[in-house]
């Protein structure tokens, strides 16, 4: 085995040297306190232990409408957001659209990308008013812009040479499409769809934070007021659900892929 | 004589700024078992899909089934592709799809798009794909997975695909070189079989000189892009296999030399002793 040379250590030292003092720095600007962490501790385990306790349990109703309400907003908005992000996500894949549609398709969906969900759900509340609609938009748009670019990769993945076998049958572009392209995508397809679901539940649980309706819009209610005992109750189903629909994604990619 | 059904003139392909392609003439009449030997790099596969339209010529005539290529035109484009079947060394099918789906896949092309969207093929065209499967013995095997089948059966999906767009012609590139040499004799029999029942003209690239001398009427040398022989099987000698591998063994590509040459003279001439079987 060659032995390393100096100039290798230096390298080496000096990269450990420039990380560990960003690190620093980091934790630096965070505020990082050890002795906040120790005082902070006993304050959360209260909130649970005894704050929370005994939970004020809200009208059935009222849990059953806001959970109602948080998973309607997760499926309309998954389902639009999917509607779009299927065909932009082909037209963003270089091994099947021209370059001047693809190109410009694909910096659109990093740009939609790039909005985090909450920040989106202010824009809409702003424009469209409170209440589920804008959530489930904030859901919506930015499925696509996250859906688009699995499609996108999951297509330019694909085996040229099947595609190409089709086409020399005599079929069309959109007959390739369905029975040479789709076949090959549709497992991971909708294995990306079942993982955004996942996510898109824990989204919308706190969409309500800012005003978007759902089981977060009772939790911001509750802490404001400083009924711990009324909030634990909603976090609780919170935690359900995310829980629940991550089973459910891993079960469903579990038997997809 | 039989009716010409491919004609080259004065061919160029140019890819990347080489040639791998210049031929300056080459016919083919229908009915004719025409087999192209040659190293790799020399243009085999290049050849095949220029016939097949995939390939467009930087120079000269390509004439194909009465069509001048490339067809502009999309919907001629595609009945000149349903014409031609092709099998290929990967069987390039859907792994995913059942044996049946693969098999209709020859049928896109002559069926409506709503037809073929929705799954709704008449009686005649099922028959079609149900004569083609029957015809490669996979008739038990149509609901299996075609990922979950061996490589000359996954071969007899691809003939039978090819077989159901109703062809006039059959393109086969490399089709036996990812088989082991058990199968290779099956699946070039099928082939055989296939080809004489249904009157269709056979052109196919050969890793190995003895088959294509074994399987075809004509053979055609190819070394770098052109053609260096074109003789009837029964003319094609050792020594011309010889000229066919040494000549590229002294071009750049030394790797060349190492594997298939060497590998493909040897074969050729441990086996050209032998007396050549008709099948």
């Amino acid at each position: 085995m060659p032995r390393p040379s100096v100039g290798r250590w230096v390298v080496w030292i000096g990269l450990f040297t420039t990380l560990s003092a960003f690190l620093y720095w980091s934790f630096l600007g965070s505020e990082f306190s050890a002795q906040r962490l120790w005082r902070g501790v006993p304050q959360l385990v209260s909130l649970f232990s005894s704050r929370m306790v005994p939970p004020e349990w809200p009208a059935a109703e009222t849990l059953w409408q806001a959970s109602l309400e948080t998973l309607h907003t997760v499926v309309a908005g998954t389902f639009l957001g999917a509607l779009f992000a299927y065909p932009l996500g082909v037209l963003a894949a270089s091994n099947w659209t021209p370059t001047w549609i693809q190109l410009p398709t694909k910096a659109v969906l990093a740009l939609i990308r790039s909005c985090p969900v909450l920040l989106l759900a202010l824009l809409f509340i702003s424009a469209f008013g409170l209440g589920a609609f804008p959530g489930m938009l904030a859901i919506a748009i930015h499925s696509i812009g996250v859906l688009g670019r699995y499609v996108a990769e999951e297509v330019e993945a694909t085996d040229p040479r099947a595609l190409r076998a089709i086409k020399g049958t005599g079929a069309s572009k959109l007959q390739v499409l369905q029975h040479g392209l789709v076949p090959q995508v549709l497992p991971q397809m909708l294995a990306h769809l079942a993982i955004r679901f996942e996510m898109n539940v824990r989204d919308a649980t706190i969409l309500g934070v800012v005003g978007g309706g759902g089981l977060g819009f009772y939790v911001l209610l509750h802490i404001k007021q400083f009924h711990w005992e009324r909030t634990g109750p909603f976090l609780l189903v919170i935690v359900l659900l995310v829980f629940g629909s991550e089973m459910l994604s891993w079960q469903i990619r579990k038997r997809l892929l | 004589m039989h009716e010409r059904i491919v004609r080259l003139e004065d061919v160029r392909v140019t890819i990347d700024e080489k040639e791998v392609l210049a031929i300056d003439e080459l016919d083919i009449r229908q009915g004719e078992r025409v087999a192209i030997i040659g190293s790799s790099g020399a243009g085999k596969t290049t050849l095949l899909r220029l016939i097949k339209g995939f390939v467009t010529p930087t120079r000269g005539r390509v004439e194909v089934l009465g069509q001048t290529l490339p067809i502009e035109n999309g919907k001629r484009e595609r009945e000149f592709h349903r014409m031609i079947g092709m099998i290929h060394q990967h069987f390039d099918l859907i792994g995913r799809e059942s044996v049946w789906r693969n098999v209709i896949h020859g049928r896109l092309g002559s069926n409506a798009l709503w037809r073929t969207v929705l799954g709704v093929y008449p009686e005649r065209e099922l028959r079609i794909c149900l004569d083609a499967a029957r015809e490669v013995n996979l008739d038990d095997k149509l609901h299996r997975a075609t990922r979950s089948l061996s490589g000359g059966e996954l071969q007899r999906v691809a003939i039978a695909r090819a077989l159901a767009q109703q062809p006039v012609m059959m393109l086969a590139d490399e089709p036996v070189s990812n088989l082991d040499p058990a199968l290779t004799g099956s699946i070039l029999d099928l082939l055989m079989a296939i080809c004489d029942a249904h009157g269709l003209t056979l052109l196919m690239n050969l890793h190995l000189p003895d088959l294509a001398r074994q399987y075809a009427h004509r053979v055609i040398a190819l070394q770098e892009g052109r053609i260096l022989w074109d003789l009837a099987s029964e003319d094609v000698s050792p020594e011309r296999i010889r000229e066919v591998y040494r000549r590229g063994a002294q071009g750049e590509d030394h790797v060349e030399l190492e594997s298939t040459g060497a590998a493909a003279i040897g074969w050729a001439l441990g086996r050209l002793d032998r007396p050549v079987h008709d099948t």
